[in-house]
Formats: structure tokens, C-alpha cells, sequence
């Protein structure tokens, strides 16, 4: 990702900008950081709640028009909240973009959190968490989550927990957006057809004066060296069982993160952070020795970059004729095979050249482009999203065989099932907004 | 207002002489080519109800094995290289795709004419295929949005009509389907009702030699191709129906409202497509969001939508809520349906929705595949490619009264369909 042009304003706001000719189009991408990883118990899904009072206006953007006057004007726009990070963005014909920098710095200070708005969106989002609710996935993911970290905030989920978000007040939220929405503590990223001088004046113009807060709270919580392996079982009405297995693995910094990145795809395919791929996975490890066995569908591995240690996760949804103690047994002999005889050079040639097309896909779109470079700036450094590549390259063989003895360890696992309950076996059902 | 130009109108447009209709936009900037096509076969072509699903299982059985190449070789040498190739089947249609870096184009069309061509459905792996397709079914079956779904479409439809059913088919259907029939299925295929779109990095003379190549000596197997069926009269409702479907283990009721919608063709479809969009669409969701989600806060997700394709669709309603709110919700979606008939939109809100349309076009036409998938439905539906230089006007053509008209004509508040699915009442 080349051209990219980098300024730092005298209140701290980083600002990104790249510009791309190929469409009439411009994205406007804000992104804090903060996320369910700064949260303390009893305010779980705070910052999400946050990032929904948002679109809830300003006195200058009052509610329900920030929607209205980017569709309006031909464009998209939305937010999400992830563990590490919040984002907001609109992406619009290229002559409309001052309409989104307008909205994102005035709500950068002046979002209302009014009282009755507080309300009628703790019930939206106690919808949302049942939505989630309704998959019996979500239940096995939330229990290995929470076996896995116990110190650390990756604990809980990004949408919080219900008793929390019934609890959660109006001064709660405000004080939240107060501590984390300020301009030292974001970026902002503009990708396409612009002219990137004349648009940095603009965002100079409305971002400029914005006070600069003082450092964010740090996370101090540091998840410690598991002590051995942990296993748990959920059961809940269901149509099939499902197994996960997660190993706590080194944060996106690390010098193994590359190295877990194509041990990752030489499971399942290299694909692109950002949206935009095609599917590689039909030739790779465990789509061979599960799908193809029949044992199990929708096998799957993942390795997402992270700011603290997270998880490198295996899984798959078993077959009827199966169990998951088989499906098990099969993820962990891929990862033993891998342990005791490591990569083919071959192997690793497929990464690299799967990763080159998966990347030059997600850059078609301003959307995918500007979202690949916030996501790199809030873990760590926007240029990752250029030398990833060559990031990738520096791997060798030995190293994917190493850091998979190293991290793929009995003591750092937790194996989670979800075994489905037959009806006449159904509990009582815990209602998640009682 | 000016808005950027939207054009497509430099497509070369070709037709191979077995009748496949070639599109071609090239983009010289972007390091990537998108394919896009289709063909007019789908699910309203399985023989009888017993085999739903075929289409579908036809089309993704595809890459399953050639006369030249196994499945595990395909996926083999296409994911080598980072490539994309499927297949896959609807109501009316199946559809291909492709997505390469320019140097692989003639591998992708190498290969989707050879699924399109050459399958030979070896029985081992079809079964592979029908043991995911299942496991996919089984998980769908207790789904509420799934459930909440086909209820409406069998309240919705009559028994022959091939709408009252997923193209998917069903656990029992999906067993029913043998390699016979999908061989016989494939003979619908025939190049004189397909059409392939290549939009990237690359020379048009390069592309049409290919495709020459791979698809100019296919004749398909019967001489003449069998066109779109004449879909049953669906019966206008008489009366409110409604179905709730229970699930166990569910936290959220899924709610579907629907009436018999329109055509992508029918004259109606811009006065519809517009007050659909002020209904449950513009602003995150029209006035439903603002009613049930900012109003009442009893949904997150909440909207409206019109299934207009070569046949009539539902014209529906949707929302997920606690189990509590299910009558609630219910009341709040009939009081916004009913003021949207009785008081119709407003200037206003036409005016958003006009201006959303003709200036989000740019943005539909960003990527390869975007601009691909727009000609391949200009295509589909004769819209013709200065489609997009006329439809500002076509949208700003439509006035306040023939929407506020189409409103009130199909959204019968004394004759509708609902259906819910979610947990048994006593557990909400």
C-alpha cells in the first residue's frame, strides 16, 4: 500500500490519506481506540453502546438526521465496535466527503447521549445480543472466550453481558465517550479521489480546533502463561455439534505473528483482513482431512491481528454420523502433523501468491482500502498494510513448523463442544432480558 | 445537484454464434478481473416439487469433477493461484462467477467452461456434496429467520407454485435427487440463454479470442432451449393468515409481514421500489426502523424489502424482537403500514429516496465485480446499456401519486400474511 500521506495535527489527530483515482468515490473512515478491551466488569458492551449513541445526533446533527443527509447525498455509512477498536464510517461520490468530516468531527465532541435516546437503545441492543443469541455457535464461542482469557478483557463478549447492560446508566456512557473520544486518541483515513492537499486543508479546517484530552486509562491486564489445557461442553437445543479449539497466541507485534499467519492459511487459505476475497480453502489441510472424509462441513481455522495476545482457533460443525470427540481427535493430528514434519516449500509459494491476489481484490474498493489501513493503525503502525507481503516472504519453512511446536501446546488450549440437547431434554429457558 | 457520471455505455457488447451474449468493460487501472454470468435455468424448472433443490445441487455439483479435471485438481489449481470460480443456482437462474489477478483470466474461463460444459457428477462425490448440503438444511431448520421465512412463502403461495419453496430444497427433497437426474437437469444448460460479463485489466480482442476458445464450439444438447415457465396464477388473498413457528432454545422471535409483490418488468416496479424504500429501507429503514428501533427500541434489526426478480415476489415486512414484544411488534408494523397507505409518503421523503438512487450509482460501479454484476442484470432484464444514463430520469419520472397509488393497491391491510418463529410463548 503505497502513497499513503501521513499527518499528525497539533491535537494529537493522526491523519491518513490515499488517494485512488479509479472511481468518483471517497471513503471516510474515523477510528478510536477503544473497545470491549477497555471495559471493567459491570460495564461490559459499553463502548459498542457508545458507538450506537453515535448515530443518535448532535445539536447541530439531531437524531435521525446523520443517516438521512449521508444516503441523501448518495452514499453509505455505518459503525462497528470490535475488542481493540471503534469505527465509524461513510463512503460517498466524491464531490459530498466535507459532509461526512462535518458529522465525524462534531461528533467527535458534541454527541447528546439524551436521556430517553439511553433507553430506547439499551432495549435495542439487548435485541441485538438475543439476535446473536438465537445461533447455538454464539453460546460455544462466548464459553471458550471467557475459559480462555482470565485476566484479560478479551473475557467478555464485544456486546457485553445482559446484566450489564441493564445496570449501565447515562453517566456511565457519557463518561466513556468523554475518557476515549478525543482527536489524540483517533485516525482518520481517507481513500480515493481526491486531491490530498486540498482535502487535508478541509480536515484542517474542521478537526483543527478540537481539544486534545489527556492519555487514555492503559489496559494493564496481562493474560498469564496457561497452566494447562481447558475443556467444557455446552449443551442447548441445537441441529448439530459443534467443536472449537483456541490457543492463546502473541498479539499482531509479535515476530511470530507472520509465521502464524501462514500457518493459518496453509490450514484453510490465505485471506485478506479486509473483505473483498475469494474462498482458498478447498485445498488446504483440514478441508482435506475433515470435509473431505466426511466427517464434518464448515471447518474452518482463524489467526486475526490483535493489540494483546489472542487466539489462533480451529473448528468445525460435525456431521450427523459423527462426534465431536472424532472431529477433535482429526484437528489435533493435523496440528501434531504440522508439529513433527512442518510446511512444504510448496506450501508456502500457495500462501504468498494466494495473499497477493486476496490483497489486490480488497483494494479495488476505497471502503476495503481505507478499513485495511485504520485496522493496521490501531494495532500497530498503518504501514503493516504495505509490508505485509513482505512480512510474508521473510517466512521460511522452519519457522511455521516453530511457532506451531511453540504456541499449539496442550497447555495453552481450551477444546470446547456444543452438544446439541434433544427437546424433550430442554431446560428451562434463561431469558437474556430478564 | 450534480452528481458524477454513472455510464457503461463504452461495453462491448457480443454475441458468439451459438448465441452466448459476451459483455466487456475494461478498467486498465485495476490489477483485477471480474466475471460475472448466468444462465436461465433455475429452480422454477425442476420437474416436480418431490426433486426441489436440483437446480441448486446441479450448479454447485459443477466442480465436483469434469471430463478433464477431479474436483481436488480444480480447487487445487485455482486456489494456487488465488483465483475464484463458482457456480451456483436460484429461482430462475443459475449463475457463474470468477474473480482472477489479470495474468490468470484464461485459466478461469478454461475452467468455468468446463463446468458449464463438461461435468460429470462422479456419484462420490455428490454424496459428499449432498451429506454438506444436509448438514446446511438440518441447521437452517432451526433457524427462525429461516422458519419465519418459508411459513410466509407457504401461506403466500399456492401449492404448484415453485415460490412457495427455498431454491434450496429440503432435507427429504435433497435425498430424493439422484446423478440421473442432475445429468438430465444439465441439459437445460445451452449457451443460447447465457450470458458472461468480464470486467478488469484486460484488451477486449484478447478476451473475445478466449472466449472463442473455450466457449464458441458449445452447442448445448437440445436444439431448442426451454425458456422461462409460465410461473401459476398466484390467487389474491381473501383473507389475514397467519402461522407461528416454535423452535426451542430461541431467545428472539423472528416476524415476516408480506403481500404479493411486482415484477422487476412490471410497470409498477419504480413506484414500488421507492415507497419500499421509505417504508423500510432509506435512513437505515425507512419509517419501520424509526417506528419499532428509535421510536419503541423493541428491534435491532428491522425492514423492509421487495423480491422483484422475473416473477413476483413478496412485498415484506421484518423484525426481530424479544418474545414479549411479538403482538407489540405486530400492531407497530400494521400502524406504520396502515399510515403509509392511508397518508402515503411525503414530498419530502420521495425526494430523499430519489436523490439516494441516482447518486449512489457511482458507488455501485466501484469495483470490477460491481460494475459486473450490473451489466449482467442490465442484460438479464433488456434494460439496455445506456441503462444508467437514463434511470435518474426514469426515478425522477415516477411522481408522488403513482407511488402513494402502488401503496395503496398492493399493501392490503385486510388481506396480508404473517408468520413468526421463535421460542414457545410461556418461555419468552
Amino acid at each position: 500500500m503505497q502513497n499513503v500521506h501521513t499527518h499528525i495535527l497539533a491535537n494529537g489527530l493522526t491523519i491518513l490519506l490515499k488517494p485512488m483515482h479509479t472511481a468518483p468515490v471517497i471513503t471516510a473512515w474515523l477510528w478510536y481506540r477503544v473497545g470491549s478491551r477497555n471495559e471493567g466488569s459491570g460495564i461490559t458492551g459499553i463502548s459498542h453502546w457508545v458507538e450506537h449513541m453515535l448515530f443518535k445526533g448532535t445539536p447541530d446533527y439531531p437524531q435521525g438526521t446523520i443517516d438521512r443527509l449521508i444516503e441523501r447525498n448518495g452514499g453509505y455509512l455505518n459503525g462497528f465496535t470490535s475488542r481493540d477498536y471503534t469505527a465509524y464510517y461513510e463512503t460517498l461520490p466524491a464531490d459530498r466527503i466535507g459532509l461526512a468530516l462535518q458529522i465525524e468531527a462534531d461528533r467527535m465532541i458534541n454527541a447528546v447521549f439524551d436521556a430517553d435516546e439511553v433507553e430506547r437503545e439499551r432495549t435495542v441492543i439487548l435485541a441485538e445480543l438475543e439476535g446473536y443469541a438465537n445461533h447455538p455457535a454464539t453460546w460455544l464461542d462466548e464459553a471458550v472466550h471467557a475459559a480462555a482469557f482470565t485476566v484479560h478483557p478479551y473475557h467478555h463478549p464485544v456486546i457485553g453481558y445482559a446484566c450489564d447492560l441493564h445496570a449501565i446508566t447515562r453517566a456511565d456512557l457519557y463518561q466513556h465517550y468523554q475518557t476515549y473520544y478525543m482527536p489524540n486518541n483517533a485516525v482518520l483515513v481517507l481513500v480515493g479521489d481526491f486531491d490530498p492537499d486540498a482535502l487535508l486543508a478541509t480536515v484542517v479546517d474542521l478537526f483543527g480546533a478540537l481539544p486534545s484530552g489527556p492519555p487514555i486509562p492503559p489496559v494493564r491486564a496481562v493474560e498469564p502463561e496457561p497452566q494447562g489445557e481447558r475443556r467444557l461442553t455446552i449443551r442447548r437445543p441445537g441441529a448439530a455439534e459443534y467443536v472449537q479449539i483456541s490457543y492463546l497466541t502473541p498479539d499482531c507485534r509479535h515476530a511470530d505473528f507472520a509465521p502464524l499467519l501462514v500457518l493459518n492459511a496453509v490450514l484453510s487459505g490465505a485471506r485478506a483482513l479486509s473483505g473483498g476475497g475469494v474462498p482458498t480453502n478447498r485445498s488446504a489441510r483440514l478441508y482435506k482431512a475433515l470435509t473431505e472424509t466426511q466427517l464434518a462441513t464448515n471447518v474452518y481455522s482463524a489467526y486475526i491481528p490483535s493489540r494483546d495476545p489472542y487466539l489462533f482457533e480451529l473448528g468445525a460443525t460435525v456431521r450427523q454420523e459423527h462426534h465431536a470427540a472424532e472431529i477433535e481427535a482429526v484437528l489435533l493430528h493435523e496440528i501434531a502433523r504440522i508439529q513433527d514434519q512442518g510446511i512444504t516449500a510448496e506450501e508456502l509459494a500457495r500462501v504468498h501468491k494466494q495473499m497477493r491476489a486476496q490483497l489486490a481484490y480488497s483494494s479495488e474498493s476505497v471502503t476495503n482500502q481505507a478499513r485495511m489501513l485504520g485496522t493496521w493503525a490501531m494495532l500497530d503502525s498503518h504501514t503493516r498494510a504495505a509490508t505485509l507481503l513482505d512480512e510474508l516472504a521473510a517466512v521460511q519453512v522452519a519457522d511455521v513448523q516453530r511457532v506451531a511446536c511453540a504456541y499449539l501446546t496442550e497447555q495453552r488450549r481450551i477444546v470446547g463442544t456444543f452438544v446439541p440437547l434433544a427437546d424433550a431434554a430442554v431446560v428451562h429457558e434463561q431469558d437474556a432480558a430478564a | 445537484m450534480s452528481y458524477p457520471t454513472a455510464s457503461l455505455t463504452r461495453t462491448l457488447r457480443h454475441t458468439l454464434n451459438n448465441g452466448m451474449t459476451v459483455l466487456i468493460y475494461p478498467t486498465p487501472d485495476v490489477p483485477v478481473v471480474s466475471v460475472r454470468g448466468d444462465l436461465l435455468v433455475g429452480a422454477v424448472h425442476e420437474p416436480d416439487e418431490q426433486l426441489a433443490g436440483l437446480a441448486v445441487f446441479t450448479a454447485a455439483a459443477l466442480i465436483r469433477g469434469t471430463q478433464r479435471r477431479s474436483f481436488q485438481q480444480i480447487t487445487a489449481e485455482i486456489e494456487a493461484r488465488g483465483c475464484g470460480v463458482s457456480v451456483n443456482a436460484g429461482m430462475h437462474t443459475t449463475n457463474f462467477s470468477g474473480k482472477a489477478l489479470p495474468e490468470d483470466l484464461p485459466l478461469v474461463l478454461e475452467l468455468l467452461a468446463e463446468l458449464l460444459r463438461q461435468p460429470t457428477f462422479p456419484p462420490h462425490e455428490l454424496n459428499k456434496l449432498r451429506g454438506q448440503y444436509l448438514m446446511t438444511l438440518r441447521e437452517s431448520e432451526q433457524d427462525t429467520r429461516y422458519r419465519a421465512s418459508q411459513a410466509l412463502r407457504e401461506l403466500l403461495f399456492p401449492v404448484a407454485h415453485p415460490y412457495r419453496r427455498f431454491a434450496s430444497g429440503t432435507v427429504d427433497s435433497l435425498q430424493q435427487i439422484s446423478r440421473a437426474d442432475l445429468l438430465r437437469f444439465h441439459q437445460y444448460y445451452h449457451p443460447a440463454n447465457s450470458t458472461i460479463v468480464i470486467v478488469g485489466a484486460v484488451q477486449p480482442e484478447q478476451v473475445l479470442r478466449l472466449l472463442e476458445q473455450d466457449f464458441g464450439d458449445w452447442q448445448g444438447t437440445t436444439p431448442t432451449p426451454t425458456l422461462a415457465p409460465e410461473l401459476p396464477p398466484v390467487p389474491p388473498l381473501r383473507a389475514i393468515r397467519r402461522e407461528d413457528v416454535v423452535l426451542s432454545g430461541k431467545v428472539q422471535t423472528d416476524i415476516y409481514w408480506a403481500v404479493p409483490g411486482v415484477r422487476r418488468t412490471d410497470p409498477d416496479f419504480y413506484a414500488a421500489l421507492i415507497g419500499n424504500m421509505v417504508l423500510g429501507q432509506f435512513g437505515m429503514g425507512g419509517r419501520l426502523w424509526h417506528a419499532l428501533r428509535e421510536q419503541q427500541g423493541i428491534a435491532y434489526s428491522v425492514s423492509s424489502g421487495l423480491e422483484a426478480g422475473f416473477g413476483a415476489g413478496p412485498w415484506l415486512a421484518y423484525a426481530g424482537v424479544n418474545p414479549h414484544n411479538v403482538e407489540r411488534a405486530i400492531e407497530a408494523v400494521l400502524a406504520e403500514l396502515a399510515r403509509f397507505v392511508e397518508q402515503g409518503c411525503t414530498p419530502e421523503e420521495v425526494d430523499d429516496v430519489r436523490a439516494y438512487l441516482t447518486g449512489s450509482l457511482a458507488l455501485g460501479l466501484e469495483t470490477t465485480g460491481g460494475i459486473a454484476s450490473t451489466l449482467l442484470s442490465i442484460e438479464r432484464f433488456g434494460l439496455g446499456l445506456d441503462y444508467l444514463d437514463r434511470y435518474p430520469a426514469l426515478i425522477h419520472a415516477v411522481t408522488l401519486d403513482e407511488i402513494n397509488a402502488v401503496a395503496r393497491r398492493y399493501l392490503t391491510l385486510d388481506r396480508y400474511v404473517l408468520a413468526t418463529a421463535g421460542p414457545p410463548a410461556s418461555a419468552g
